[in-house]
């Protein structure tokens, strides 16, 4: 008896299905220990199950077989034997759609609907004393999503997987629908395999859009088919770039995954590489002082206001939009430097013909720009300081990449503008790691300190809005700006940090016990803390080298390592 | 004519290139040519006869150099890479052999018992020639640690371009040896635990930047995971898992395996306070065990503290530094001394009624405890260590060989020479590598690293370690060392958090204060690649395209 009694103290001990990343927006659980029969399968009961569904499948049955993760608790998994040794063994997981549901493969779902179109909904039912769960959704991508909570919720210990909580009741779905990681391939060249890797972190917490910087002033990593001089001279060398089939490659694994991809080229600014292979196209390149004409070396702009550069841009746009699949593109349009036009000969020539301001003349090619990507279907998406310094006009529908800092998403809110947050001041994971640029022995980081998972995870993304201006947030993205990244150092830079905006929107505001997720103890230990410790630890049992938040004293003992405690 | 142009074209090539060269630390006396020379393909090195009974771990060595030369494969950082020296090479002469051998009367000892002397009594002077002409290159040392030390060097000066391997700087003539003799790197294994595969390849990185000590703050409150001959339950019931304790043996391996590289390994025990865990197996000696609220007991959580003013307590102390001190041959050891908290004295009912019967003071008590510990060290042989609060706070009653670590600031280095301890650099402000990694305790959104922003190697490379001392204090500097804290490290990110940067100490206390910071970057950054070829995933310190562009993306470019 005094056994039985531990052991349900234990079990009440465990706030929520405590491994679950992000929580769910509803989740309701009991204290019963259930274990996966040693049979376990996953089965859909309809038919024509796509072949990237059946494959979701194998990969989460494979997890569930090669996962070694054991709870985080003082005594690991052992603590837990006594408690699962009579437990009740589940022995399938039926996949089902609900009634009229098309069965479509999960890459369809993702890169021909438009994002806020995109059904992730899913429920998943993990009875106690019964041997199957059921996991029903209106699309396979909400199929998808639930199997990634499936396939985590589940602690290993000796010849065991086992959870502590059944039943469990699961009715989910994301409170917004771009959930992104923003990723920076220029500054520093990551090969196909890391991209991989990253994205298949990624799909496990649920993001939704691999926002892809791929190119920038330093190199120009991507072959496109109507200039591949751009990567034969821009990129860093002949193993340093992305071929059409890696760029098909890794847009079709991430579709599979639930992933879209958004491919940024940068423009006008950010393009000096173009210059290696076209220098009749880029003004001030090279050009030194680099301070006085770009916000990091080298300097260069495309000449916008020159007809044949605007020509050029078009082709390019076009050429990389034929690549790929996916209802959305982006412009980018982030930190232009009017200096580097207003001294450069050709662009004083090209407007004077014309008779134009370089306002006008920036204007002019965003227009032109973005008109390629609607004429493609394509949502067009643009960075901030285009519209908010440099007024210019975007076509319907655009979106807002507000990155400057979170104060200017009131800004494009008040234009009526739709926007995802990326604010430097909340979650890029780059800042904080002193200045790179030479002989500045004392620079700092231009954007300190580092972005705790817990200052990322704090944001609120309808703060100071209107609420008739939340229809306007898609969502947002954590990037890397890559000058101080590389494969090297990859994994512990992004993860576990970036699953701290994974949870901000899919969760959203209320967490499923209907307290705030931003209440007062929303980073204590044994809240979103031990939540994300338990995170970490599955991310590196899964080969992905996310950092430690904690020494393990603590992860081992939520709430015993916070501030007040 | 034409030849005579394409003569002059080459040599204006390669002038252009001499300043960038691959020498991490720099040597102290280095000369130059322009000429390119290559390896042959069966190019060996070799130890002359005159070296009697060359020990295993030179031999070991000269065949891992070896090894290294065909598996480097670095191709120089320029636009173009290897292929941009491919002309300068087509008449290259080449080189075949290097030959090592020792000083008249010198006597060959092992490299790791050369390593293992006192700090001020290590030779690792060495003399390295190669000739531009293709005749056989000598190293010539007072004792195989300086001959080790001048194989890294050799090991540093050649590049790849296709199938060879070159230099474009021969002749090169070098005669070398350290400014400071203490040139360490320290981690912590206590608060995330690393396995021993890491720590050998931290050990490498360090010995290929001629860092010649490993500081191992092994232990400390959250694990400790150092199984000690007598003490074995500290491990069993202290450490995190069955499987992440350093047994014996895997100590016995990391010293051989540091000292057969140049490297001598200080080991530290830090007393009395960072010692909660001890409490797992002996409540008896631990005051405020794990007290909350931490953050009235302890600077970080777990609370405790040895209860210093027990004789029981005390001797166990006293008999624990030594049992470990066997494992470790290095003639120091460190009882760290660091961060003790009054408070958790003052709560302890057991230390105050001690207090009350003998009439000491708290200070008192840490004095009598620090000298027990310390006289039982001095007879098994070592030099105590301490940080710097056992000098500047407590004032404790210290033998004058005792070494100090500088770690709260820089500004508290005066302080210490004042007193005359020997001293080592270890300020938080210069060199802790885990700064700027944001606050990691919990409920604590905006919580920022205590000692933010981030060391930049920079940062680190500008220290004077003879700022604000007479002549006669600047003798008591032995050296620096970067260290890595590990409470947000763990092998995740052990390589990027420490390399490239702990090699702006190695530089700064080998080749001495003084050196132009601005010019420095293009040979960290070729350090930095080299590490990565060898298997180091170093940061990247800039994007590539500055790396290839040597001062293009300095602030005033």
């Amino acid at each position: 008896m005094a056994c039985h009694l531990r052991l349900i103290l234990l079990v009440l001990s465990i706030p929520f299905v405590a491994a679950l990343w992000p929580i769910p927006r509803g989740l309701s659980n009991g204290t019963t220990p259930l274990k996966l029969s040693s049979s376990f399968d996953i089965q859909a009961s309809f038919k024509n199950v796509p072949s990237d569904l059946q494959d979701a499948i194998q990969r989460t049955k494979s997890h569930l077989k090669t996962d070694t993760f054991e709870r985080l608790v003082v005594g690991r998994g052992s603590v837990d034997a006594q408690a699962i040794a009579h437990a009740n063994s589940l022995k399938t997981l039926v996949l089902s759609l609900n009634h009229g549901a098309a069965v479509r493969p999960i890459a369809v779902e993702v890169n021909t609907v438009a994002i806020d179109a995109r059904d992730e909904s899913y429920s998943l039912s993990i009875p106690s004393h019964s041997a199957q769960a059921t996991l029903v959704a209106n699309s396979t991508l909400g199929l998808f999503r639930g199997l990634t909570t499936f396939d985590t919720m589940w602690y290993h210990n000796g010849g065991d997987k086992y959870i502590l909580n059944a039943p469990v009741t699961i009715t989910d779905s994301p409170a917004f629908p771009y959930r992104g990681f923003s990723f920076d391939t220029a500054r520093n060249f990551y090969p196909v395999s890391d991209i991989k890797r990253t994205l298949d972190a990624m799909s496990w917490v649920k993001l939704s859009v691999m926002y892809w910087h791929i190119a920038d002033s330093q190199s120009f990593p991507l072959q496109v088919k109507a200039f591949p001089e751009l990567a034969a001279k821009g990129a860093y060398s002949n193993d340093e770039f992305y071929s059409e089939s890696d760029v098909k490659d890794i847009n079709q694994y991430a579709n599979e995954r639930g992933i879209d991809i958004v491919m940024e080229l940068d423009s006008p600014g950010h393009t000096t590489a173009i210059g290696m292979a076209h220098p009749e196209h880029v003004a001030c390149i090279n050009k030194s002082p680099w301070t006085k004409y770009a916000n990091e070396p080298p300097a260069g702009q495309l000449r916008i206001a020159v007809n044949a550069t605007v020509e050029f841009s078009k082709t390019l746009f076009q050429s990389v939009i034929d690549l790929l699949t996916g209802t959305m593109m982006s412009s980018g349009g982030d930190e232009v430097n009017l200096p580097c036009w207003n001294e450069d000969e050709e662009t004083i020539q090209a407007l004077a013909q014309s008779n134009t301001t370089i306002g006008q003349a920036l204007s002019s090619f965003v227009q032109e720009v973005q008109g390629v990507m609607a004429k493609n279907g394509k949502m067009p998406f643009i960075k901030s300081d285009m519209v908010l310094t440099h007024n210019v006009p975007v076509i319907n529908g655009t979106g807002i990449v507000v990155w400057q800092s979170y104060a200017d998403a009131v800004k494009v809110a008040q234009r009526g503008l739709r926007f995802i947050h990326q604010p430097s001041d909340y979650f890029y994971l780059d800042c904080g790691a002193g200045d790179w640029t030479g002989n500045n022995i004392l620079g700092n980081s231009w954007c300190d300190p580092f972005k705790t998972w817990q200052r990322a995870y704090s944001f609120d993304p309808y703060a100071n809005l209107t609420a008739d201006q939340y229809s306007l947030v898609l969502g947002g993205q954590m990037p890397i700006w890559s000058e101080q990244s590389s494969l090297e150092n990859l994994d512990p830079i992004v993860w576990p940090r970036l699953a701290a905006g994974a949870e901000v929107f899919w969760t959203g505001a209320t967490l499923p016990d209907g307290e705030p997720r931003l209440g007062v103890n929303a980073t204590n230990g044994v809240n979103a803390f031990a939540r994300i410790n338990e995170l970490r630890f599955r991310l590196v049992d899964r080969g992905v080298k996310a950092i430690a938040l904690q020494p393990k004293w603590c992860a081992l003992r939520p709430g015993l390592c916070d501030a007040d405690s | 004519m034409a030849r005579t142009s394409a003569f002059l074209l080459l040599s204006a090539l390669l002038s252009v290139f001499a300043p960038v060269d691959a020498l991490w630390p720099q040597p102290r006396d280095i000369t130059t040519g322009s000429s390119a020379l290559k390896l042959s393909g069966g190019f060996d090195i070799t130890i002359a006869g005159s070296v009697h009974n060359a020990p295993l771990d030179l031999h070991q060595a000269v065949e891992r150099a070896n090894a290294q030369l065909r598996s480097d494969k670095l191709e120089r950082l320029v636009v173009g890479r290897g292929d941009a020296d491919k002309g300068a090479l087509s008449k290259a002469k080449t080189l075949s052999k290097l030959t090592l051998s020792l000083e008249k009367g010198a006597t060959a000892h092992t490299i790791t018992s050369e390593a293992q002397k006192p700090i001020e009594a290590r030779d690792e002077a060495y003399v390295l020639d190669v000739p531009a002409d293709g005749s056989g290159a000598t190293l010539t040392a007072n004792s195989t640690l300086g001959l080790f030390r001048g194989l890294v060097t050799f090991g540093q000066l050649w590049y790849q371009s296709g199938s060879t391997t070159y230099s474009i700087e021969a002749p090169i003539h070098i005669k070398d040896s350290p400014a400071y003799p203490y040139r360490g790197y320290m981690l912590d294994t206590a608060r995330n635990y690393f396995p021993v595969s890491d720590i050998k390849r931290a050990i490498d990185a360090m010995s290929w930047v001629k860092i010649n000590q490993f500081h191992w703050h092994i232990v400390d409150s959250q694990s400790f995971p150092l199984e000690v001959p007598g003490f074995l339950e500290l491990s069993q019931k202290g450490a995190y898992a069955s499987s992440m304790v350093y047994t014996a043996k895997d100590v016995q391996d990391v010293v051989s395996y540091a000292g057969a590289r140049g490297i001598d390994v200080l080991v530290e025990i830090d007393t009395p306070g960072h010692t909660s865990v001890i409490s797992k197996s002996h409540p008896e000696h631990i005051a405020c065990a794990e007290a909350t609220p931490w953050a009235t007991f302890a600077n970080e959580p777990p609370a405790g503290q040895l209860r210093l003013t027990s004789n029981e307590t005390t001797q166990f102390t006293a008999d624990l530094l030594v049992a470990v001190s066997k494992l470790f041959p290095s003639t120091m050891f460190s009882t760290g001394g660091d961060e003790i908290n009054a408070n958790c004295y003052d709560q302890d009912p057991e230390t105050q009624k001690a207090l009350n019967a003998t009439g000491q003071t708290f200070l008192q008590a840490l004095d009598s405890f620090t000298q027990v510990s310390h006289a039982a060290l001095k007879k098994a042989g070592k030099t105590p260590v301490v940080w710097e609060e056992m000098v500047l706070s407590f004032n404790v009653t210290l033998a004058p060989e005792t070494i100090t670590l500088v770690w709260i600031s820089s500004a508290d280095v005066q302080a210490v020479a004042q007193k005359g301890f020997k001293l080592i650099h270890a300020a938080s402000d210069y060199f802790y590598l885990d700064c700027g990694g944001g606050g990691w305790v919990g409920a604590n959104p905006d919580g920022n690293s205590w000692c933010d922003p981030f060391k930049t190697w920079q940062k680190s490379y500008s220290f004077d370690p003879v700022a604000n001392l007479t002549a006669d204090q600047a003798k008591l500097v032995l050296g620096g060392q970067h260290l890595l804290w590990t409470e947000q490290s763990s092998p995740s990110n052990l390589d990027p958090i420490s390399w490239p940067r702990a090699a702006s100490s190695a530089e700064l206390f080998w080749t001495g204060p003084g050196q132009n910071i601005s010019t420095v970057l293009p040979r960290l950054h070729d350090l930095s690649f080299r590490l990565q070829q060898r298997g180091i995933h170093t940061i990247p310190l800039q994007p590539l395209w500055c790396a290839l562009r040597p001062g293009a993306c300095d602030l005033t470019a």
